[in-house]
């Protein structure tokens, strides 16, 4: 009856007005006090959920980043510098013929909830888990010729190689199958549900993942490096950027991870509250040209379809600057980075020229892509810069599964594809390069030229030599263009001013360790 | 009674176990394979193949769902191919969010759409009509995830009202509550539009009738003709709708999820579909099919409790 009273008169007046006003303010003031923070754990917003903290099957970088604050390598890359520097290893040695090497691990390093002190035998573990083919590791081919590891004594592991291979260090560093389980851990635990209960001896704590939600750790008092400045850490699954944004300028999380678009980064940096931070990443975009296909067996047609693309273009119009020009598939994040390769600036009428010279008729390219941002976004005017040299394309954008499969199975003309991992060169040049990496794998150009200088790189133990024949590699392959680098990824991340102390990578996670907080 | 009832049950269960086995065969017909999912761009051969066998991938199709209604049947969803975990597991922590988010949903739509469509059908034609029956079309007609975005800058940045983000791990009811309102009203407000046109031509049809005529003859206030006589008969059929719209809102709830990052059956089906995992999707299906019959028979039988012509037919 009230109810019916108030709707039929309804009339707006003075009165209705300031008892709303007066709601919404009492309401306001209520709020405030619910955003505020509990107290000083750090909460980090993450795009997608996490589902797999086992080093041995881990993919992505939502859960490469929560490993990271669990989990040590025996060494590890420099967030800063991304220089190989001890971890669990205090020290280590290569033997004479390049054939062994032999790690000193730190002592007393405990590992999480009571599961006893690190060992040697933990590392003989952890390396023989992701080789033995039963445990199916996606990682099991990045330690391919460790021929067996041995545990000296307590303290001491000897890996044993096929033949020399410089690049291990590498491999061992703390990321994916670098990273170090304990024998108990998961024996106890169980190989399955050991997924979401990871056991480390890093500086956080694993404490719950709340599917679809949240994921937390908390702050290792033990830790061997001394305890982190923080109670712990929440990593927040935010998917919307513009919600990621609102949420970061009010307070409500600490750090945005894995901040991408151009528009947001933008508005990020006009706010006062926010810092946004942004560095090369170990990633390059790349069209991938299947040489198989006529007539993308042509080089004159391959360099027509580099120097027809207009790269300059797509970076500064599309990405507004926010990405940077990719010379190869080393970005400048890598110490074996260089300029001195064949260079494919945006010249239509050369290209035209090249692929007149090429004489190979009409024909259509379909460019193939996965219809994720910003892959399905950018093939529209890579098409677009190519009909304009006279190539005729069609886009086809896949659904991801859709897309693994048709790469694998190997008949596209092209596809579009992001590599990115540590920075270490083997993982952009083998993956995309090496005969063995297809199929299944990246090497969808089926390039085969590079397996003879990527075979003398790894067995180089002079790290200068070594990284000459990495350039070869580059200057080669950038001949060749098999791949064409559309650009070279820069990571942006934001934190609000009451974070302290953080420290970006290079390599797509992050690491909270060092941060405080000043709320 | 009592036959009615088990109808109504044996209904229930042939549809479950209609719509799983529909989404069992569906999402083997996208194409794209878990074991290439979860491997990655490092697979090698053998890899992939000795996973695919441990799926059961590499069995015929008929005999993977022999396989997999055996397992239902002992209650067995299977392990999330992804994550290695109990697929039951990832649902149940799923499910009270939707819940919650489905229920604040049509508790808000109908405190917004009941009284809405009584105005407007007592005025009708008026411009208070005309104005609610515009408000309710644009409703209807906005994609809830807009709503949401544009609910976002106004409740959560310009007038910081609301978090943005549409959930809490906090313990405190208040916290939850807070972040769930701004989700709640956003779906509920899209809902709130159907029922404010249907409580409409409902309110419509009864007020026409005779006795509503001899009331107000007999000087009954207009009031109580309206509120006591009119709306209780028209609330039969909005009933039903509130029913359906639940059942819908369930599912629904996947755009306000996505938008407000919030947890729920819809956005964990949506996210194993993407990743295959068969397990996981045959499981929240299964779960979100089994809810949606258990309101709709639940409400079935309240029917037939109130209105006896329900049950003869």
């Amino acid at each position: 009856m009230q109810l019916l009273q108030f709707f039929r008169v309804g009339k707006i007046t003075a009165t209705n007005i300031a008892s709303a006003i007066f709601v919404i303010l009492a309401a306001s003031s209520f709020v405030v006090q619910l955003a505020q923070a509990d107290d000083d754990t750090l909460r980090v917003r993450i795009g997608s959920d996490v589902g797999v903290l086992d080093p041995a099957r881990i993919f992505g970088i939502e859960n490469q980043t929560v490993a990271g604050h669990v989990y040590n390598g025996l060494v590890k890359y420099d967030q800063a510098t991304n220089k190989v520097v001890p971890d669990l290893a205090t020290e280590w040695s290569v033997a004479a013929d390049g054939k062994s090497y032999t790690f000193k691990l730190r002592s007393g390093v405990k590992w999480h909830k009571g599961y006893g002190q690190l060992t040697a035998d933990d590392v003989k573990f952890s390396l023989d888990r992701v080789l033995d083919p039963k445990t199916k590791s996606r990682y099991a081919g990045q330690l391919a010729g460790v021929k067996g590891v041995e545990a000296i004594d307590k303290l001491t592991v000897k890996i044993m190689l096929e033949k020399p291979n410089a690049g291990l260090l590498n491999k061992l560093t703390a990321f994916n199958q670098g990273w170090i389980v304990s024998r108990k851990a998961v024996t106890k635990i169980g190989d399955k549900k050991y997924q979401m209960n990871p056991i480390g001896t890093g500086p956080f704590v694993f404490e719950k993942w709340r599917p679809g939600n949240e994921v937390s750790v908390v702050a290792n008092k033990d830790y061997f490096g001394g305890a982190p400045k923080i109670s712990g850490v929440v990593f927040k699954l935010i998917k919307d950027e513009t919600a990621a944004a609102i949420a970061l300028e009010n307070g409500e999380i600490d750090i945005f991870f894995a901040l991408q678009q151009p528009v947001i980064i933008d508005r990020l940096r006009k706010s006062k509250k926010v810092t946004v931070l942004d560095r090369a990443a170990n990633h390059t975009i790349n069209l991938v040209m299947n040489m198989t296909k006529k007539p993308l067996g042509n080089l004159k047609v391959r360099q027509a379809i580099a120097y027809g693309i207009n790269r300059d273009g797509l970076i500064n119009g599309y990405f507004k600057g926010t990405k940077a020009m990719g010379h190869s598939v080393l970005t400048s994040s890598f110490p074996e980075f260089s300029e001195d390769v064949p260079q494919y600036p945006y010249n239509p009428e050369k290209a035209k020229k090249l692929l007149k010279a090429a004489n190979v008729g009409d024909f259509t390219l379909e460019l193939v892509t996965v219809g994720l941002s910003p892959y399905d976004q950018l093939i529209v005017p890579v098409a677009n810069d190519l009909n304009k040299i006279g190539i005729k394309t069609k886009i086809t954008v896949l659904e991801r599964g859709a897309y693994l499969q048709a790469r694998t199975k190997g008949d596209i003309m092209t596809c579009l594809t992001g590599v990115v991992g540590p920075p270490d060169p083997d993982s952009p040049l083998v993956t995309l390069y090496a005969t063995k990496s297809y199929p299944p794998g990246l090497n969808t150009s089926r390039y085969k030229k590079a397996d003879d200088l990527l075979a003398k790189a790894a067995s180089e133990q002079n790290s200068a030599k070594r990284t000459d024949i990495y350039r070869q590699i580059l200057k080669q392959t950038m001949a060749d263009v098999p791949v064409l680098p559309l650009y070279a990824d820069q990571l942006f991340i934001a934190h609000s001013n009451e974070v302290k102390g953080f420290v970006q990578n290079s390599l797509f996670t992050m690491q909270s360790y060092s941060v405080s907080l000043n709320r | 009674m009592v036959k009615y009832l088990a109808r109504r049950l044996f209904l229930m269960g042939i549809t479950v176990i209609g719509m799983v086995t529909v989404v069992f065969f569906l999402i083997r017909l996208i194409p794209g394979d878990p074991a290439e999912y979860m491997l990655g761009d490092y697979a090698t051969k053998e890899n992939l193949a000795a996973l695919r066998a441990e799926l059961g991938l590499n069995l015929p199709i008929y005999k993977q769902y022999l396989r997999f209604t055996q397992r239902a049947f002992t209650g067995d969803l299977g392990n999330s191919v992804v994550t290695g975990q109990p697929a039951m597991d990832e649902v149940i922590e799923s499910l009270p969010w939707s819940a919650a988010l489905a229920l604040g949903g049509i508790v808000i739509a109908i405190i917004i759409g009941v009284p809405l469509g009584v105005i407007s059908a007592v005025r009708q034609g008026s411009w208070t009509d005309l104005s609610v029956m515009l408000i309710a079309l644009a409703g209807i007609s906005f994609p809830v995830f807009w709503v949401g975005l544009v609910g976002i800058l106004i409740f959560a940045h310009e007038i910081p009202l609301f978090p943005a983000l549409g959930a809490t791990s906090s313990g405190n009811v208040l916290r939850q509550l807070h972040h769930l309102a701004l989700p709640a009203l956003v779906l509920g407000s899209s809902v709130a539009a159907y029922i404010a046109r249907l409580t409409r031509s409902a309110m419509l049809e009864v007020l026409s009738q005779e006795y509503v005529r001899v009331a107000r003859a007999m000087g009954i206030p207009e009031s109580r003709v309206v509120y006591r006589l009119a709306l209780r008969n028209a609330l039969i059929p909005v009933l039903a709708v509130i029913g359906v719209t639940f059942a819908w809102s369930l599912g629904s709830a996947i755009l306000v999820e996505a938008v407000f990052s919030r947890p729920g059956l819809g956005s964990m089906i949506l996210k194993a579909i993407f990743a295959r995992d068969y397990q996981l999707v045959q499981a929240g299906v299964m779960v979100l099919s089994l809810a949606v019959v258990l309101i709709n028979t639940s409400l079935d039988i309240v029917y037939g409790l109130v209105d006896p012509r329900v049950r003869a037919g």
